[in-house]
């Protein structure tokens, strides 16, 4: 009974077009007045208490170092050397193009910000090249997903908050499938672009890759700073986001110079902007999760489903269509936010692995991310391409299908996601 | 006057961002240095306490999060489900909003007046009497945070005053909504076209977060223009 009325209360609000955070609040203020005798002054607390959690604090750091890392000197050089290793393949820019998404997911902890930063220099130059725009556009909004499965990742910073699970071990479990999920990518790149013999680079002498490595060596310094600081013990995830922050600020206004000084506080101020607005929702969940548990809803669903329910295979699935639907609707943060409360309990229950059931979410937030109606990537690539987003859907739909069996893959095989963490003793 | 506290709201948030990483990185590089044994050096940072540093960064970040979201506000920058309500006739779509925009305000008015009366009755009723000389009685003083020993009450006043100024901003944009039928939202239709397409200038960053992406309403006048077309 409660369950229908806090969910139909929610979707209605959310479907009059308010911001989502207002309407997880407005539900639970709703519900608490109404119905319940809880002191309604520790709402209010709760939206501090909420987020009073150092290890929330990684996503504005993320995002902060996200953004100084966005404007363009690190891509360029990423790209540069990754077209020097594989552009000479069929594919030529396209590869080069999912191998840098690869790479720059791999210091950055956003999907769209990955397509801004690969998409603007590439596409311009794929087009130069004689790609089709179409081919270019579905590579770039696919490959882009990757920034949130390939660590750090401010999507799995969410999901651990929900569920109290290690970030750390979430983000070693990203890095196998990260690597697998761009392999398949860039396989369907080469085959297509085989097929209809789109052109290639020629191919680059053991200097030039070295030269190319050497000057993309401060970015993918980064990569090392945040993953071997965090599984050598060195940082907690958090510091290690603040580290990178401080770290891509010098490299972006020392190094690089992309950026001026009087840019700095604008940067800060956008980011500050980004990252409010997830923590807001941040809170908002966290008030609407106490509400449920409050409830006893998790539990009880978790009951219902071991009673009646379809067993490990048939829960992967459902939540697999969930996610997916959901994804039609909201955007990633929020949808782990909301719905990794409810269907983490009943994954404990049926025995699967915590760590296994975070990457499997991710994974559906990146399929999420590249179709419509609101997938953010596809609305960045448009922004970038000019395309429609009807075309843009088109052209993305080889890649999004090997998305999608990467998700089956994924979801059924944990040892895709376990193996690595498994194996650096980070879970048992 | 509206532009000070414009103003003094955007810096507010992003000294706080600036801070927060800052001190969470000089803890960090305190912690490493200070396992090298440097003459004097060392002694020196030892005697140097940062314990703090981590409670300090989330009440700095969680301030920043109570204002930048009142920041959003007027950003545009907050994210929904809109797929429903962009596919109405301007005329429906301007009563969701309008719903929208009041719902929010109603929401963090009440949340600020909530926070507002958990200060008062944690800490602040008794410090404004003792401020004024004047017998607490039986009031409590109010609990203090662990580590840098503030009172709690000064810290949780983020809460209050961050929802009043977001409330203050909802019904802000709801006026000029009402007026003009415009939203706040980032203005991208002057990128120019596909060769001249850079990365994004600095401080343009969170346009990510703010396309007509059916996470945001649109405007009114979008629907005007494609009937022109």
């Amino acid at each position: 009974m409660s369950v229908a009325l806090i969910f139909g209360l929610l979707v209605v609000l959310m479907l009059t077009g308010m911001p989502i955070s207002i309407s997880l609040g407005l539900t639970v203020l709703t519900f608490l007045w109404t119905m319940t005798q809880v002191p309604i002054e520790s709402v209010a607390m709760k939206l501090f208490t909420g987020i009073e959690n150092f290890e929330i604090m990684a996503i504005p750091f993320f995002i902060l170092a996200g953004n100084f890392l966005t404007h363009g000197g690190v891509a360029r050089r990423m790209i540069r050397f990754a077209t020097t290793m594989v552009g000479h393949w069929y594919g030529g820019l396209g590869l080069s193009g999912v191998v840098a998404c690869a790479l720059f997911a791999a210091i950055s902890g956003s999907s769209p910000a990955t397509v801004v930063a690969i998409g603007s220099i590439l596409l311009p130059a794929m087009m130069k090249a004689g790609f089709p725009k179409r081919f270019g556009a579905g590579i770039i909004t696919t490959s882009g997903a990757l920034g949130i499965l390939i660590p750090p990742s401010i999507v799995m910073v969410m999901y651990s908050v929900s569920t109290n699970t290690s970030v750390g071990a979430l983000f070693m479990a990203g890095v196998v499938p990260g690597i697998v999920l761009a392999s398949m990518l860039g396989f369907t790149t080469w085959y297509r672009a085989r097929k209809f013999d789109y052109p290639r680079q020629p191919k680059a002498t053991w200097a030039e890759r070295f030269k190319a490595f050497r000057e993309s060596i401060w970015g993918l310094l980064l990569i090392v700073v945040v993953m071997g600081g965090i599984y050598t013990g060195m940082f907690t995830p958090t510091e290690a986001a603040a580290v990178s922050a401080v770290y891509s600020f010098f490299i972006a206004v020392f190094v690089y110079k992309d950026l001026g000084f009087k840019d700095v506080p604008k940067v800060l101020l956008n980011s500050a902007n980004m990252s409010a607005m997830l923590l807001y929702i941040i809170t908002n969940a966290v008030l609407f999760s106490f509400l449920m548990t409050f409830q006893n809803i998790p539990q009880a669903m978790a009951d219902w489903m071991i009673q009646e329910g379809p067993g490990v295979v048939g829960f992967l699935l459902i939540a697999n269509i969930l996610l997916l639907a959901a994804g039609n609707f909201m955007e990633a943060s929020s949808i782990v936010l909301i719905l990794a409360p409810i269907l983490f309990p009943i994954a404990m229950k049926l025995g699967i692995n915590p760590i296994h059931f975070g990457v499997m979410m991710v994974v559906n937030m990146e399929v999420g991310m590249c179709h419509p109606p609101v997938g953010l990537n596809l609305y960045v690539a448009s922004g970038i391409t000019k395309m429609g987003i009807t075309e843009l859907t088109v052209a993305v739909w080889p890649w999004l299908l090997t998305m999608l069996v990467f998700l089956a893959l994924v979801t059924y095989w944990p040892p895709l996601s376990l193996w690595l963490p498994t194996t650096l003793g980070m879970i048992h | 006057m509206l532009k000070i506290l414009d103003r003094l709201e955007e810096i507010l948030i992003s000294l706080l961002m600036a801070g927060a990483t800052l001190i969470t990185f000089v803890s960090v590089v305190h912690r490493y240095l200070a396992g090298v044994a440097i003459p004097h050096l060392q002694d020196w940072l030892l005697s140097i306490d940062l314990s703090w540093s981590q409670e300090l960064t989330v009440i700095m970040f969680v301030w920043m999060a109570k204002f930048g979201a009142a920041y959003g506000v007027r950003t545009g920058i907050h994210v929904g489900v809109d797929v429903l309500i962009n596919r109405l006739s301007d005329k429906n779509r301007f009563k969701f909003i309008v719903i929208g925009l009041l719902a929010g305000a109603f929401f963090t008015g009440t949340i600020g007046t909530l926070g507002a009366r958990f200060v008062w009755e944690n800490g602040a009723h008794y410090a404004f009497l003792t401020a004024r000389g004047l017998a607490t009685g039986d009031l409590p003083e109010g609990p203090i945070t662990p580590d840098l020993e503030w009172h709690t009450w000064m810290v949780y006043s983020a809460v209050p005053l961050g929802s009043w100024l977001m409330c203050f901003r909802f019904l802000q944009v709801a006026v000029a909504f009402i007026r003009t039928g415009e939203l706040p939202h980032h203005d991208h239709g002057h990128v120019a076209g596909l060769e001249e397409e850079a990365p994004p200038k600095p401080g343009e960053e969170d346009r990510i977060y703010r396309m007509e992406d059916d996470l945001h309403p649109r405007d009114l006048h979008d629907g005007d223009e494609e009937e022109r077309k």
